[in-house]
């Protein structure tokens, strides 16, 4: 599918504060929308496993562990990481990183914040 | 979610989930112990009125099925509600899934081999039988029960059985595996299979995650959910449908239909090769087998979740032709528990469309004797 980008008003920012997310619908699609320390980011609500409805998650930070932790366990994204509610698949929204399967990227949206606070995404 | 996944196949007609009869051979009714009390004979009633005081945790219950949970408890995970305690809730909920007819296990009660007290075992089998009838098999014609045996008291099961087997909705037997004491071949449980047997009902093993020292469930060196969880269901399955064929139960109950449950399909072809090579050298061991063991396990059912996910989906397809999987294998769900297996996901594989029909609802309809609506 081709077609030409728009953006598609989702609401405003004083309604999504940071640390919270929800689920829209745009241009035939669903989309998470997260705000991350004021940062709005958006990634598809479609968990590529069983195709679960992965926005509808909770919103945490992760376990970590490897050379670059110094094999220690680090607990790391805190509040970047949304855990799918079918059957718990993590994924870094803000790069839209699979978490246990690093080849697996979700697509990310540009969500654009004009200056009186109505949010836009790119689509 | 309401997407309709289509299955299309060179030169076949498209089927959807919609058209389809699906059939889900397992899924779970949350048996509050406040409900049971009601149906609880005394003085048990007191005790489970006792028990419903405190906050109930995900399969987690004192006196019923208590788990010591040494899970880390990380911020996050799962937020799904993961109990159904109405039947037209799971109606509901089934409708999402496009599933036509369903049986019924319990949620608590999948440890009830683990309670130590053989009589409360046997009044909660039997207030849980009287439950499900009254709550959920009254109401919704498709959501069908299995009855609970109690494998602490065989006789009181095979009992149970015939008391439920004419209760409209009742379709098979319910055995209880994980932390099992005696496994399912011993003559003990002879009462059970005769019961079955006699009121035509199948019996149906299904295992639960726990640690118990009995095998095989000595799982205490494992650290991980992951570790407990993959072992804990597939060697339940592995160890009893061994034991009943070491004792022939399918040769002295000709009549009986066994399904394993909730341990995925992947150990069947590999215990069967076990099996019918051992028994070259050892059928003097077992003279009342007269086939390989192989030629009875095409006679048992399996159900499907949690199905294997190869990332070669057609080796999926592969797998289900290694133990006639067109034949034997009954899609189920598990809804609505953690680990549950979508039907689109079921559906979407590869089979072929008469493969699909069987698994997706066939298998399960012949074996359980459901009819389906019109």
């Amino acid at each position: 599918m081709s077609g030409g980008v728009a953006e598609h008003p989702i609401g405003r920012l004083e309604d999504l504060p940071p640390g919270t997310h929800r689920v829209v619908r745009v241009a035939n699609r669903e989309l998470g929308v997260f705000n991350i320390d004021g940062t709005v980011h958006a990634i598809p609500n479609l968990c590529p496993h069983q195709r679960g409805p992965l926005c509808e998650g909770s919103v945490s930070g992760t376990i970590d562990s490897g050379p670059h932790t110094d094999w220690k366990l680090a607990w790391i994204w805190d509040g970047e990481v949304v855990t799918c509610p079918w059957h718990s698949l993590e994924f870094h929204v803000p790069t839209g990183r699979c978490v246990a399967f690093a080849d697996i990227r979700l697509r990310t949206y540009e969500v654009r914040v004009s200056d009186d606070g109505a949010l836009r995404v790119v689509v | 979610m309401a997407e309709r996944a289509q299955a299309t196949g060179r030169g076949e007609a498209r089927e959807t989930l919609a058209t389809l009869f699906v059939v889900d051979a397992d899924v779970h009714v949350h048996e509050a112990p406040d409900e049971l009390a009601e149906h609880a004979e005394p003085p048990w009633d007191v005790a489970l009125r006792e028990i419903a005081k405190v906050d109930e945790r995900y399969l987690d219950l004192p006196a019923i099925s208590p788990r010591a949970e040494y899970r880390i408890p990380w911020p996050g995970g799962s937020n799904r509600p993961q109990t159904v305690s109405t039947a037209a809730d799971m109606r509901r909920e089934l409708d999402d899934l496009h599933v036509d007819d369903a049986i019924l296990f319990p949620d608590h009660l999948l440890s009830l081999a683990l309670v130590r007290e053989p009589a409360f075992a046997v009044a909660l089998a039997r207030a849980y039988n009287d439950w499900l009838a009254d709550r959920w098999l009254r109401h919704e014609p498709t959501l069908h029960g299995a009855i609970v045996v109690p494998p602490q008291d065989p006789r009181a099961g095979a009992a149970e059985i015939r008391r439920h087997a004419a209760t409209p909705g009742f379709v098979c037997a319910y055995l209880p595996a994980a932390g099992l004491k005696t496994l399912y071949g011993h003559e003990q449980y002879d009462p059970v299979y005769d019961a079955a047997q006699e009121t035509g009902l199948p019996v149906a093993i299904h295992s639960v995650e726990a640690v118990y020292p009995v095998f095989p469930f000595q799982l205490e060196q494992f650290r991980t959910a992951m570790a407990v969880h993959a072992l804990a269901h597939p060697l339940a399955m592995v160890a009893n449908l061994v034991s009943m064929l070491e004792t022939a139960v399918p040769v002295r109950f000709p009549g009986l239909r066994i399904a394993f449950m909730e341990a995925g399909t992947g150990w069947v072809p590999w215990i069967a090769n076990r099996l019918d090579k051992e028994y070259i050298e050892r059928r003097r061991e077992v003279p009342l087998l007269q086939e390989r063991p192989s030629h009875y396990m095409s006679r048992f059912r399996y159900g499907t979740q949690p199905i294997e996910e190869p990332e070669a989906r057609a080796d999926l397809v592969k797998l289900f032709e290694l133990f006639d999987g067109e034949h034997t294998a009954m899609f189920a769900s598990d809804w609505p528990h953690h680990d549950f297996d979508h039907t689109q996901h079921v559906f979407g594989l590869p089979f072929g469309a008469e493969a699909r029909r069987r698994i997706m609802g066939l298998n399960a309809a012949e074996f359980f004797r459901i009819e389906r609506r019109p």
